[in-house]
């Protein structure tokens, strides 16, 4: 028999109908939604059998008579690749062959040009193994050296693994290399062509979804990035984006709130604005970019004015309801206790509406966010959509990212933290007595509560 | 067939009560009601909601107003604390006429209309604060008011931790914080548990008792018409027009001990028989539903 064996709670099970599940369970599937997003993307970038159409190329290679030109960390498809390191191969084999008939190289410059650019082809797989840094992809000592290095197989490389066949080339290379000059010496070159590096390359996927580790990467590079004068760093551009989306919605909020209250709370205004309004709201905002860049030339102004455009006819009309929506019932209780017109606005439907205000504005900031990337192409184009525009043009997906993201962690935290205000602004409201505490409000009270800082222990307070 | 107890008519009326009654007929008339009607023109033409009706009301005067749904007893009491327009006729407050909401006649809602963003103190401190008023006389006065409905321990709270009973004494203490001449309560107590509201009912009572106000209590509950009332004002519907003005023979001070009194009874019979007329052949006509079991007959 099992001893006082505490009966177990009953609860309900994952899915029951209409019914709140345990605060555990709410907080196990919260973190389960961002990670399972981020787990597919794991999945289809670092697992080689799912998906990956493309090869990424670690060693590229010139082919003789073809101007299309590919450089390492190029994709190309997995059909294709094949086809070019034949081509490759079959301009060694032209080498090869010339070599056998006894054809000796005249030294000529055009072929010394061909062998430097040969010698500088070993580069790219250089750096991804950490031989070289970036800065020193044309230095020829240094790759001259690691041309030795992989011949006698003393620089094997762990990212990027030379195949069988390149290490053979490099040894044939370096074979004539070696006999002409041990060091590097640029009158003494090879007269004979040397053979190219065979392409290498890995799966990958599209260009268009780089992996989770170079998005990373890339991102804290480019945060990272300061300022040298001529472009901006990406804290700047931060700000400078933060500022159009808060200057135009702020000016729609500043203009658009009494609107909404007045026309919410007397049918003379409702009906004079409203049906204007409802009109324009379906005008796109965009649509009107070049009439404002017109109207309010360059630089900021127009593009604070399409956030205004894009949010306040919105504002207006939710402003307007949820004033519409206070209970009646109030304004009645309210004037057989003597409240006049202008004594009803401001003691009963300012404070009545003020909590569900605050939730409209934060659906509104939301609205004020979606327009900052059109605002900011318009005219002259600036902040982070700048820089988006600009990677995304170049293929730099891995650039792209990160500024995606960044916007959507902005937007998403300033909801949370308003969300968690709200319990404090208004604690007269239902949820405030609820006790729930949002990750933010709970960091607030952390902070307000004194007793934290009271030492437990010692606290004889 | 149980045997039908005689009850004396509810005209019937104690010396006591007819000497109270002479009493208040004496007192000035706090609201004269003439002709007062209401319609409302739909698309199908002009729907009468309450015909023109005359009554007075005396000061101090506990009046309730009962009627069947529909009869517009609460149109009525709107039109008479200014919240809905009349369509003809006017009413004399204290001889003067009034028009419009206005701080002169407090009103007391079926549903709970306290500011929620207010605590119990600032919603009784609203009217006097709108009417011009400020300083710590405003919230002593508050206080008072508050201490008169029995709620001293709730001062700081907000209306979302009270129960229905707490907001209804609140929503009180708030309009007799004006000072109205003539208090009108809408079904104050209709949401409210039985229990609660018989409490409500005999707080009403001692509150009215000690404050200087006329009420007109509109309510479909007959028992709290008659236990509440000086006069019952009875309504009919379609269109709403007066049925009977009639006096309550109970003696006051009312008490629980009197809801089976002769009186008591003979009045709720009078009101049974106006608002519910008896009606068998309606009853006999509803179609008997077989369930599969008839054994268990519960009549």
């Amino acid at each position: 028999m099992t001893k006082n064996k505490k009966p177990k709670a009953q609860r309900h099970p994952w899915f029951a109908v209409r019914k709140d599940l345990d605060a555990k369970r709410r907080l196990l599937l919260s973190v389960f939604s961002f990670i399972m997003p981020l787990a597919i993307w794991c999945l289809v970038s670092y697992t080689p059998f799912i998906w990956h159409p493309d090869i990424k190329l670690q060693i590229s290679a010139d082919r003789s008579d073809v101007t299309t030109v590919f450089t390492a960390g190029d994709h190309l498809s997995k059909t294709y690749f094949p086809t070019f390191v034949e081509a490759i191969q079959k301009d060694n084999n032209l080498v090869l062959a010339a070599r056998e008939a006894g054809e000796l190289g005249n030294g000529g410059s055009r072929a010394r040009r061909a062998n430097v650019k040969i010698i500088r082809q070993i580069s790219s797989p250089a750096i991804a193994n950490g031989w070289l840094t970036k800065e020193e992809a044309e230095e020829d000592e240094a790759l001259y050296m690691i041309w030795k290095g992989v011949a006698e197989g003393s620089l094997e490389g762990k990212k990027v693994k030379f195949s069988e066949e390149n290490v053979a080339i490099a040894q044939r290379n370096w074979a004539l290399m070696s006999a002409k000059s041990p060091t590097y010496d640029s009158k003494l070159m090879p007269d004979q062509p040397l053979q190219k590096l065979v392409p290498q390359g890995r799966l990958a996927n599209p260009v268009y979804l780089p992996a989770p580790h170079e998005v990373v990467v890339k991102g804290l590079e480019d945060f990272t990035f300061t300022s040298d004068g001529d472009k901006p760093s990406m804290f700047e551009r931060y700000k400078h984006s933060l500022k159009i989306v808060f200057m135009g919605f702020l000016m729609a909020a500043l203009v658009g709130v009494p609107l909404g209250v007045l026309c919410g709370t007397f049918d003379f205004f409702s009906k004079l604005f409203e049906p204007f309004i409802d009109f324009f709201r379906y005008m796109p905002a965009p649509a009107f970019s070049t009439l404002l860049v017109a109207i309010f030339a360059a630089h900021d102004a127009p593009k604070i004015a399409l956030v205004f455009v894009g949010t306040f006819f919105q504002l207006v009309l939710v402003v307007s309801n949820t004033t519409r929506q206070l209970e009646t019932s109030l304004l009645e209780a309210a004037q057989t206790l003597g409240a006049k017109n202008m004594t009803l606005i401001r003691r009963v439907i300012i404070p009545g509406i003020t909590p569900n205000l605050f939730n409209d504005l934060r659906i509104l900031l939301g609205w004020a966010w979606t327009w900052l990337v059109i605002a900011e192409l318009i005219g002259v184009k600036s902040g982070l959509t700048e820089f988006l525009e600009t990677q995304g043009r170049w293929r730099n997906f891995d650039s792209v990212f990160p500024i995606i993201i960044l916007i959507g962690v902005t937007g998403f935290t300033t909801d949370q933290f308003l969300a968690s205000l709200r319990k404090y602004l208004f604690p007269w409201t239902p949820e405030a007595s609820e006790k729930k505490h949002g990750i933010f409000g709970r960091f607030a009270f952390w902070l307000l509560d004194r007793k934290v800082y009271e030492s437990p222990v010692n606290g004889k307070v | 067939m149980s045997e039908v107890i005689e009850l004396p008519s509810y005209k019937e009326q104690s010396d006591e009560v007819r000497a109270r009654f002479t009493e208040i007929y004496k007192r000035p008339i706090k609201l004269e009601v003439k002709g007062v009607s209401k319609s409302f023109t739909t698309a199908k033409g002009t729907v009468d909601v309450l015909s023109p009706i005359n009554f007075n009301v005396h000061r101090r005067e506990f009046i309730s107003v009962i009627g069947p749904s529909g009869c517009g007893k609460s149109t009525l009491i709107r039109m008479l604390a200014g919240l809905e327009t009349t369509s003809g006729g006017t009413f004399l407050l204290d001889g003067e006429e009034a028009s419009g909401p206005g701080a002169d006649r407090g009103m007391v809602f079926q549903g709970y209309t306290l500011f929620p963003w207010l605590t119990v103190k600032k919603n009784v401190m609203f009217g006097l604060e709108v009417n011009g008023r400020s300083g710590s006389a405003v919230e002593q006065e508050a206080l008072q008011w508050i201490d008169l409905v029995g709620l001293s321990h709730a001062v700081e709270k907000y209306p979302s931790q009270l129960s229905g009973g707490m907001k209804q004494r609140v929503a009180i203490a708030r309009s007799l914080a004006n000072q109205p001449q003539i208090l009108f309560m809408d079904e104050p107590f209709g949401a409210l548990d039985p229990h609660t509201r018989c409490q409500m009912q005999a707080h009403l009572l001692q509150i009215w008792k000690n404050v200087d106000v006329t009420i007109m209590f509109v309510t479909h509950d007959l028992d709290e018409a008659i236990y509440l009332s000086d006069r019952i004002l009875v309504l009919k519907a379609n269109p709403g027009e007066i049925h009977e003005f009639l006096e309550v023979p109970v003696p006051r001070p009312r008490s629980d001990d009197q809801l089976l009194s002769p009186e008591f009874l003979a009045t709720k019979q009078r009101l049974e028989e106006l608002i519910h007329p008896k009606n068998h052949a309606e009853e006999h006509q509803l179609p008997m539903v077989r369930m599969t079991s008839t054994s268990d007959e519960v009549e």
